[in-house]
C-alpha cells in the first residue's frame, strides 16, 4: 500500500481515470474515436457495462477507494437507452450521487457524467482528454488510501 | 392522554390488535412499550420526551415483535412517514397496521434531561417540521401545540459546510468519521433499513470493508445514505443510535434537501406517492451530464 | 510505603515529565464535538485534562483492543504466501483519570484474554500500561458498579488509586508498577489526609449503591437453569440489536477476524470489534442461525455477562457503569433488567395444590 503512495507522490504520476460506458452507445461511440484515429489520453480504462443504469453508486465509490484519480460515467442520450428507460433511472440516481459525493469533499471535476451515442466518437475524445486533464490538475487521490493500522 | 389509553385498551379488547406499541415511563424518561394486555394500557403516554420513532419495530425481520400478532403504533406526524415508507415498499400491509398518530409540537433533543421546550432544548429533527397535524392515521389524538421552536443547529451546519472548499469538506468527514466503529447501529435504528442481507455485509465480492479504516467508513456512510434517497425520513434514529456521536443526521438531511431540490420530494406520510428513486420524469435535469 | 500524597503541582510535573521522556499519556479531556461530554484521549500537555467531570463516553477498551487492528500481512508470491507479523511490544503510557468501572472492565477481560490462549496483542498494551485510577465522583442514577461487586473506590485493575484531597489527591499505591511510577514524586500522605480520603470513598459508595442492589451470586445459577423462561420472549422486545451497547461496554471483547485486499496480491488480517447483538454473529455457513431472533440474542448477553463468564472465570463480565443504558437508542436499561431478573430468581415457587 505505502508503495502505491510513493508512486503517486513523485512527478511521473499519471492520472488513472476510470470510465463505466454503457455496451450500446458509448463503448461503441469510443470503439468509433478508436478506428477514426482520434487522439485521446491513453489513462482512460473502460469498463463495459449493458446500460448506464447498472452502474450502481458503490462501483464509482470502489474505483475510487482502489486507486482511480478520477471516474467517467457514460450512456446513451436520454429516450435512446437500448432498454428504453434505463438512463432515465440512471440519471436521478447519478444527480443525487453527484450532489452527495462533493457534499463528502471529493472535486466535481473528479467525476464526469456524460451520454455519449455510438456516432459521438469525436465527443467521446474530447469527455477523456478534458476529464482527464482536469484530473491532471487536481493531483493524485491519494488521500482515499487506507493507512494499515488501528484508528488509534 | 386518556384517550390514547382509552383507544388502546378498547383495541386490545375487542381483539383488532394484539399488541400497541408506544411510549411509556422509563428509566431515563420514557421506552418503547409494548402492551399487549388491556390493564396495562394506562402505562401509555405522550410527550415531549417521546423522540423514539416506533416505525422501526414494523420491521418485519424483527420476529420477537412479529410474533406478537397485529400491531397498533403510536407515531408522531413525522414517524408516520416511515409507516408510510414501509407500506409503500411493501414491508406492511396497510390493513395489517393500526395508525394511532399524535399531534406533536416538537420533542426534546436530551429528553432524559426534561426541560421546557426552547430552542436550545428543542431537537434538531423539528427543524422545518411541516407534520405536526399527521394526516396518515387510523386515530389522532392530542390538541394541536403551536409549532415548535426552531433549532437551526444542522441547518446551519449544511450551510456551512457548504461554504466550505472540497478540501476542507473532505477533512471534516476524515474526522467525524475516523470515529465510526462500524457497529451498525445506525442501519439497525433505521426504519427504512429493512433488507434482510445488507450490502455490507456480502462478502463475495466484499464491496464495502468490514473494518474501521477511513476508505471503508467512508464507503459505508455514503453508501447507506445514498441507499436511503427519497427514502429516509429525517428521524434522526440514526445520529441518536451511534455510539460514537457522529452527525449522521448531517447526510441524512443534506440528501434529503438534495431530493427536495431536484425532484420536488419531500418524505411522505401518503404511501400511494411515489418515492423519487424509482420513477423518473423525461425532463429531470441533467445540467450536470455533459 | 502505600499511601503518598501527590500535590496538584506534582502530578502536573508528572505529567510533564513522561511526556518530556515521550511515554504516552491519556487522560479524560472535553470532547471536540461536544465540551459538556468527556473522552479519555492521549493529551500532548497536562492542562488537556479534566478530571471528575463526569464518565468518559467510551470505555478505556479501545486503548487495549482497538476497534480494528492488523494482525499481519500477507503477500502471495510464486514461492508461496509470505507473512509478515506485527509487533506486540506496545509503547510504554500512563493513563491517568481512569474510571475505576473502566480499569475494572480491563482486569476483568484479562482472564479471557489469557484463557485458551495467551493474547500477545492485549497483554503487549497492558504490559506497556500503568493506570491511575481517579475515585468516581461523577456517578448517577443509572450506575450500579457496587451491585457487581465493585464501586467507585475499586482499585481492581489499577496500579495507583487517587483520592482527592485538600491540596492535591491520596495516592494508594496498588502494584510495584505503581510504587515506581510516584517513586520520585508525592510525600508520606498524613493520617488526617488518609482519614479525609477514606471518607471520601465511603460517600462515593453510598451515592451508587441506592441504585440497584448487590447482584447476587444465585442469579448465575437462576439465570443458568432457567434459559427457556418466558420473561426471555418479551424482555428485549425494544431491542434494535444495534450493538451500540457492546461498543461502549469496558467488558465486551467480541471481534470477527477478516482478510482484506490491499492490491491483488497483498493484504492484511485484522480484527475487528463484534457483537453478540448482531443478526449475523451466529449466522452459520449452512444458513442455520442458533440465534435468530432479537430475544435470543438478548438473552445471550446476559446469559454471558452474568452466568456463563462468572462460571468459567469467577467474575461478572460487567462493571456495571451503566454506558449501555445510556446509549441505548431503544430504551434497553440494565439496572431495570437487573432488578426484574433478581426479582424472578428470589420469587418463591407456586406451592402445588393452591
Amino acid at each position: 500500500m505505502s508503495n502505491a503512495v510513493e508512486q503517486r507522490s513523485d512527478c511521473t504520476w499519471t492520472p488513472k481515470v476510470v470510465a463505466f460506458v454503457c455496451n450500446w452507445c458509448t463503448y461503441t461511440g469510443a470503439d468509433l474515436a478508436g478506428t477514426s484515429r482520434l487522439k485521446m489520453d491513453p489513462n482512460v480504462r473502460v469498463i463495459k457495462l449493458p446500460c448506464s443504469s447498472r452502474v450502481n453508486p458503490l462501483f464509482i465509490i470502489k474505483a475510487f477507494e482502489r486507486g482511480a484519480d478520477g471516474v467517467i460515467v457514460s450512456g446513451c442520450h436520454t429516450g435512446d437507452c437500448h432498454y428504453s428507460t434505463g438512463n432515465y433511472h440512471a440519471r436521478r440516481r447519478f444527480a443525487i450521487l453527484h450532489d452527495l459525493l462533493q457534499f463528502m469533499g471529493v472535486e466535481e471535476d473528479r467525476v464526469t457524467f456524460a451520454w455519449v451515442s455510438a456516432s459521438e466518437g469525436n465527443k467521446w475524445q474530447q469527455v477523456v482528454n478534458e476529464t482527464t486533464a482536469r484530473v491532471r490538475q487536481l493531483g493524485p487521490f491519494g488521500s482515499m488510501q487506507d493507512q494499515s493500522g488501528g484508528t488509534l | 392522554m386518556s384517550a390514547l389509553q382509552d383507544t388502546a385498551r378498547k383495541l386490545l379488547n375487542d381483539g383488532t390488535v394484539s399488541v400497541v406499541i408506544g411510549y411509556e415511563a422509563g428509566a431515563r424518561g420514557v421506552r418503547p412499550a409494548f402492551i399487549t394486555a388491556p390493564d396495562q394500557a394506562d402505562k401509555l403516554i405522550f410527550d415531549k420526551r417521546c423522540v423514539q420513532n416506533l416505525a422501526t419495530y414494523l420491521n418485519p425481520r424483527r420476529k420477537q415483535v412479529a410474533q406478537l400478532g397485529k400491531a397498533a403504533v403510536v407515531v408522531k406526524g413525522c414517524d408516520a412517514r416511515a409507516v408510510a415508507g414501509m407500506i409503500r415498499e411493501k414491508q406492511i400491509d396497510r390493513n395489517n397496521i393500526v395508525i394511532l398518530a399524535m399531534r406533536c409540537g416538537g420533542v426534546l433533543q436530551h429528553p432524559e434531561a426534561d426541560a421546557e421546550l426552547t430552542a436550545e432544548t428543542v431537537s434538531i429533527r423539528c427543524a422545518g417540521c411541516t407534520a405536526r397535524e399527521p394526516k396518515l392515521f387510523d386515530h389522532l389524538f392530542g390538541e394541536l401545540p403551536p409549532e415548535p421552536p426552531v433549532n437551526a443547529h444542522r441547518i446551519e451546519q449544511i450551510a456551512a459546510l457548504e461554504r466550505m472548499s472540497p478540501a476542507e469538506r473532505w477533512n471534516f468527514w476524515t474526522e467525524e468519521l475516523s470515529r465510526c466503529i462500524r457497529c451498525h447501529a445506525c442501519r439497525e435504528a433505521c426504519p427504512m433499513c429493512f433488507c434482510v442481507r445488507c450490502t455490507a455485509e456480502k462478502s463475495q465480492p466484499q464491496w464495502i470493508d468490514p473494518s474501521s479504516t477511513p476508505h471503508a467508513n467512508r464507503a459505508w456512510q455514503t453508501m447507506r445514505v445514498l441507499h436511503q434517497a427519497g427514502r429516509c425520513v429525517d428521524c434522526l434514529e440514526c445520529e441518536r443510535a451511534c455510539p460514537e456521536h457522529i452527525p449522521l443526521g448531517l447526510l441524512a438531511r443534506y440528501v434529503a434537501d438534495a431530493v427536495e431540490r431536484r425532484f420536488e420530494y419531500k418524505a411522505s406520510d401518503d404511501p400511494s406517492v411515489a418515492a423519487p428513486i424509482g420513477v423518473y420524469r423525461t425532463d429531470d435535469d441533467e445540467e450536470f451530464i455533459r | 510505603m502505600t499511601h503518598k500524597f501527590l500535590s496538584h503541582q506534582e502530578l502536573s510535573s508528572l505529567v510533564a515529565d513522561l511526556l518530556a521522556a515521550k511515554t504516552r499519556v491519556i487522560a479524560p479531556v472535553r470532547a471536540k464535538d461536544d465540551p459538556e461530554q468527556i473522552d479519555y484521549q492521549l493529551i500532548q500537555c497536562f492542562e488537556e485534562a479534566t478530571f471528575g467531570v463526569r464518565l468518559p463516553r467510551r470505555s478505556l477498551k479501545e486503548f487495549f483492543l482497538p476497534p480494528t487492528e492488523v494482525l499481519l500481512h500477507y503477500k502471495q508470491t510464486k514461492a508461496g504466501v509470505e507473512i509478515r507479523e506485527v509487533p506486540t511490544v506496545a509503547p510504554p503510557q500512563v493513563i491517568f483519570g481512569a474510571m475505576p468501572c473502566d480499569v475494572a472492565g480491563l482486569a476483568t477481560v484479562d482472564k479471557v484474554m489469557d484463557w485458551d490462549y495467551s493474547d500477545e496483542l492485549w497483554f503487549g498494551r497492558r504490559e506497556a500500561s500503568t493506570i491511575v485510577s481517579f475515585l468516581c465522583s461523577a456517578m448517577d442514577a443509572t450506575c450500579f458498579c457496587t451491585a457487581v461487586g465493585l464501586g467507585p473506590e475499586s482499585a481492581s485493575g489499577s496500579d495507583v488509586l487517587f483520592t482527592p484531597v485538600d491540596g492535591g489527591y491520596v495516592a494508594n499505591l496498588i502494584t510495584p508498577r505503581g510504587e515506581a511510577l510516584l517513586h520520585n514524586y508525592g510525600s508520606k500522605a498524613s493520617d488526617a489526609q488518609l482519614a479525609t480520603a477514606q471518607e471520601k470513598q465511603r460517600d462515593a459508595r453510598r451515592k451508587v449503591e441506592p441504585n440497584l442492589p448487590a447482584v447476587s451470586a444465585e442469579l448465575g445459577g437462576w439465570l443458568a437453569s432457567n434459559f427457556d423462561h418466558p420473561t426471555w420472549k418479551t424482555i428485549a422486545l425494544r431491542c434494535h440489536g444495534c450493538g451500540a451497547c457492546a461498543a461502549v461496554c469496558p467488558t465486551c471483547h467480541c471481534f470477527d477476524i477478516v482478510d482484506e485486499h490491499e492490491s491483488a496480491d497483498e493484504g492484511v488480517r485484522r480484527r475487528n470489534w463484534d457483537s453478540c447483538q448482531t443478526s449475523l454473529f451466529t449466522l452459520h455457513a449452512s444458513g442455520h442461525n442458533p440465534r435468530a431472533s432479537q430475544s435470543e440474542r438478548f438473552r445471550q448477553r446476559i446469559q454471558h455477562k452474568f452466568s456463563i463468564y462468572p462460571s468459567r472465570f469467577g467474575e461478572i463480565l460487567c462493571t456495571g457503569c451503566g454506558r449501555c443504558s445510556r446509549v441505548c437508542p431503544g430504551g434497553m436499561d440494565l439496572p431495570t433488567i437487573l432488578g426484574e431478573l433478581v426479582n424472578l430468581s428470589q420469587a418463591k415457587p407456586e406451592v402445588s395444590g393452591q
